[in-house]
């Protein structure tokens, strides 16, 4: 178990989360983990998609959803992934002011989705929509649910990387740190995609 | 980043077990673990097989038989096997690719704590009296609140989910050291048949268990939170649970096979003394059998009424995987002939794994037939088909391996004549117990049903049913007391005990050294070992000069972490309950519990985040000590 | 030491660094077709419902690709092993989704 990659000693390589053997485990091993992530996200919207017709003496879809607030969460996710991006590119220049800098924004990006979505689930509460409502309310709030569980692990797990970062400076074993939870963020994001299409949108349409 | 030397605090004893970060002696955890639920599944099983022995028996009641077919299946296939088949990949798969450590030795124990306190909670539920006996797939209505009103299942969903999160850890944790860790030369193409089954295996695993996740988390968000997902009343519906359950279940069983077919390909290559017959066409069939185990899963539905397009879609799919199947069947038939063949123990378990195999797939073909199905469906019939394949291929390739790599895992070789009498009494015993299933369930006796009425036809074969687990009892006693004697006996096992070992791990001492190779090997070709034998050496050529070697440090933290989702499970299942206790009642009713359990494993995951683990390293003067061929 | 030191000055020139623009250009795209989603909706008064659902999981997916491939720096080389298993996760998640359309409710 070496802990020393092949890149010369003193130089920030050009991915140093690649750098050493346990960045690449650690890359290698969070991308496999998404694919799991993948099953668990496809098997909560299959179940979304089986139920979510049986509102029961709920509210429907087309009577909840409103677009505006679909909208502005869809669009601070997207400029949170963009600002996420911009970290991964200041972690692989070394530039540690800056890729603090878009951490935090990312973060406050994702407080304030996390804000949004736990308004929207109040509104819906007032208008009688809740967990224990129909099949498809129990879908609902379990499918976003769960996506906002992982945007607050998010929030939380990228803070604690900004303050690791503070405190031991930018080095490889943070790199692959900062870089494994961005993927992690572009993953969210994603999934998001499919949540306003599927559940917000098409939730609308039909 | 810099070759500091720091003195890691090792421990001795019981504080060494809890905190091991190694993978031999977490194969070795797994192993006494999955053995003493492997234990608790079998008594469970004897249990069942008196009950049946005669007609209108009441040695149990209904309610205790319903609980016991459901923890022998769940604990067996959860509990029992697969950390088994974990054992034996933590302690081999490194040592076949000339690794010296897993990818993430932190997860890995990670891993094996989580699952075994997931495997506590689901058996404690003996203890308090609620046992799951909704049957283990749990079919919901049975399984809701208002079917199994106690909290039975809640043991199924909670300690599932948790040990289930484990078996995802370990099975991430092999898919990146079978990519990442493998020594310069150890081509995929070159890797020995078990790293291979080992991989799909745990491809399959990552690939299925977020599935299972998500039904287990729908059956208790609807038990303990009164969701509606298969509520009817307000629109839920069963048949989601069955599909889900069965997008996992079916993948799981191949996840149970694989690694068997690999154990089977490594022991009959050994002692056949002849390279693997088809050596890629068994890769190629391994990668194929595991695609095609997530497009089968509603031939377990077929009764369901999913309409005559979907039965005949899912009987097609089923039958084609009698096809890459059979290939390894021919594969292992064509590398035993012609070779100079050593019945040890361990391959006696290898070759009666053949036949078997064979008899539970072909059974496989039969219900795969949708209309022939309808006959099968919920008969005995089922009940010796998957037994076949289970026991008669994956127990009996568990056997195999562990005669096989025992001298490996610990140093000491079990006794060969004791290994093939209890071979042969496991294996007896065995098809007593199974073949006359297949003509009970043809004539009509149902499975889980407590007893029968006399005089149907059922009662001789059901006493013979029953001579036959208890001789499977006695085997498995007698593979203990195999153990028990042979831990009695010096540690004497030379690096290559078998003498005819074709792989890595017999080019270094038995039991291996923490650090596995003292050089890294260079690999030739596929049998490395073999070919270096071959070509007259005695040992591999080091890919590297000795140096110093890194080391993780031993971690408590993995263990509370899964104490403390022990805990958060535990205080879950009791939210809503009322107590008597002011006390309690406070800390169950608000939730306290769970916040306390969940609070112990994120903070333990944050400790694990802040604080970097420098390792300590090895030095070469401490490994030209301990000598031996590395 | 002295080459290797001015090695080190130089790093940042010496391995290209990727700029932001492409990055915003996929921003742009996503921002876009979340656009057409949003906006195909509101107008579904006026256009057949089966057509609106496939162009919107047709943005859904054209934007999730352009993100996984820039954002997610999956067409870059190394990176083989992510998309066969995201494809391999991709696909169960899609059989899940067939299973849910198709076999639940008849």
């Amino acid at each position: 178990m070496s802990a020393h990659g092949h890149h010369v000693e003193g130089e920030w390589p050009h991915q140093p989360e690649n750098a050493t053997l346990e960045g690449r485990n650690k890359v290698l091993g969070f991308w496999l983990f998404l694919g799991g992530e993948a099953v668990l996200f496809g098997t909560l919207f299959a179940t979304f998609l089986a139920l979510r017709d049986q509102v029961g003496d709920g509210p429907t879809a087309a009577e909840l959803f409103k677009l505006p607030i679909v909208g502005a969460a869809t669009l601070i996710l997207l400029v949170s992934s963009l600002t996420s991006v911009f970290a991964v590119q200041a972690l692989h220049q070394n530039k540690v002011k800056d890729l603090i800098k878009w951490l935090i924004v990312t973060v406050l990006l994702g407080f304030s989705f996390l804000g949004l979505e736990i308004y929207e689930f109040v509104e819906y509460i007032h208008h009688g929509h809740n967990f224990t409502t129909s099949a498809f309310s129990t879908a609902f709030y379990t499918l976003v649910g769960f996506h906002g569980a992982h945007v607050a692990f998010g929030v939380l797990w990228i803070t604690l990387l900004i303050i690791q970062v503070k405190k031991k400076g930018l080095n490889l074993v943070t790199a692959p740190k900062v870089y494994v939870s961005a993927i992690y963020w572009h993953f969210i994001d994603v999934v998001w995609v499919f949540i306003f299409t599927v559940v917000y949108l098409m939730g609308r349409v039909v | 980043m810099a070759h500091t030397a720091h003195t890691v605090k090792r421990y001795t004893g019981i504080m060494d077990w809890l905190t091991t970060v190694d993978h031999k002696k977490i194969g070795i955890l797994y192993l006494l673990a999955g053995g003493l639920f492997f234990g608790i599944g079998g008594i469970e099983a004897i249990l069942i097989r008196i009950q049946l022995i005669k007609p209108l028996n009441d040695l149990v009641s209904e309610q205790s038989f319903n609980e016991l077919i459901t923890m022998h299946g769940t604990t067996m296939i959860f509990l029992g096997v697969m950390p088994i088949i974990f054992a034996l990949m933590n302690a081999i798969v490194p040592l076949q690719i000339g690794a010296r450590d897993v990818a993430f030795p932190f997860l890995n124990s990670l891993g094996f704590w989580t699952f075994l306190f997931g495997g506590l909670l689901l058996n404690l539920s003996w203890i308090v009296g609620d046992v799951p006996d909704a049957g283990w797939t749990s079919y919901v209505p049975l399984a809701n609140t208002e079917y199994s009103p106690h909290h039975g299942v809640d043991f199924y969903t909670i300690g599932l989910q948790i040990s289930g999160l484990g078996t995802l850890l370990g099975g991430i944790n092999f898919l990146v050291t079978i990519i990442n860790m493998r020594a310069p030369g150890m081509t995929y193409m070159r890797m020995p048949m078990f790293t291979w089954a080992s991989f799909i295996t745990s491809a399959l695993i990552l690939f299925a268990f977020p599935a299972i996740t998500v039904g287990l988390i729908l059956l208790m968000f609807d038990r303990l939170f009164s969701g509606n997902f298969f509520n009817v009343a307000l629109g839920g519906n069963p048949v989601l649970w069955q599909h889900i359950f069965w997008i996992f279940g079916h993948p799981e069983v191949y996840i149970l096979i694989l690694p068997a077919f690999g154990i089977i390909s490594d022991v009959l290559s050994t002692f056949a003394r002849k390279r693997l017959f088809g050596y890629s066409s068994m890769v190629f069939a391994t990668i194929l059998i595991g695609f095609l185990g997530f497009m089968v899963w509603a031939h377990h539905m077929f009764t369901v009424g999913l309409g005559p397009v979907a039965n005949a879609l899912f009987s097609i799919a089923t039958m084609l995987i009698a096809v890459p199947t059979g290939i390894k069947i021919f594969n292992w038939i064509f590398t035993l002939w012609g070779g100079s063949i050593k019945f040890t123990a361990a391959n006696l378990y290898a070759i009666g794994f053949i036949p078997t195999f064979v008899m539970g797939g072909v059974t496989g073909v039969m219900l795969a037939s949708a209309p022939a199905n309808f006959q099968f469906h919920d008969t005995y019939f089922v009940v010796a088909h998957f037994h076949y394949v289970i026991v008669g291929g994956l127990v009996l390739g568990l056997f195999s391996g562990l005669h096989f790599w025992w001298p490996k895992m610990f140093g000491r070789t079990l006794y060969e004549g004791l290994g093939k009498a209890t071979f042969w009494m496991f294996f007896i015993g065995f098809q007593l117990t199974f073949f006359v299933q297949h003509f009970l369930g043809l004539i009509g006796m149902p499975r889980r049903v407590a007893t029968y009425l006399p005089n149907q036809g059922f009662d001789t074969m059901n006493m013979i049913s029953t001579v036959g687990a208890i001789m499977m009892g006695i085997g498995t006693l007698m593979f203990l007391w195999n153990i028990f004697i042979t831990s009695r006996q010096p540690k004497n096992a030379s690096a290559d005990p078998w003498e005819d070992g074709r792989t890595l791990e017999w080019t270094i001492p038995s039991p291996p050294p923490e650090y596995n190779f003292k050089q890294t090997p260079l690999v030739r070709g596929y049998d490395a070992w073999w070919k270096e034998k071959m070509d007259g050496n005695k040992e591999m050529t080091p890919a590297e000069p000795l140096a110093s070697i890194h080391m993780p440090s031993p971690t408590i933290l993995p263990f509370f972490m899964s104490v403390g989702l022990f805990i958060a499970g535990f205080g879950f299942m009791y939210g809503r309950d009322p107590f008597d206790n002011a006390i309690l009642g406070f800390l169950f009713n608000n939730y306290i519990v769970s916040i306390i359990g969940l609070g112990i494993t994120f903070g333990c995951m944050f400790l694990r985040s802040v604080n970097d683990d420098p390792g300590y390293h090895i030095e070469v003067e401490e490994l030209e000590d301990k000598g031996g061929r590395g | 030491m002295a080459s290797q030191q001015s090695a080190s000055n130089h790093s940042n020139r010496r391995h290209k660094h990727e700029g932001r623009q492409k990055h915003i250009v996929a921003f742009i795209f996503s921002i876009v077709l979340s656009l057409i989603a949003f906006a195909a909706v509101a107008s579904v008064a006026e256009v057949n419902a089966t057509f609106i659902i496939i162009l919107l999981l047709v943005m859904a997916v054209l934007q999730v690709i352009i993100q996984m491939a820039y954002w997610m720096h999956m067409k870059d080389k190394g990176h083989l092993l992510p998309v066969v298993f995201m494809l391999g996760g991709a696909f169960v998640a899609l059989t899940c989704i067939v299973m849910a359309l198709y076999w639940v409710w008849w």
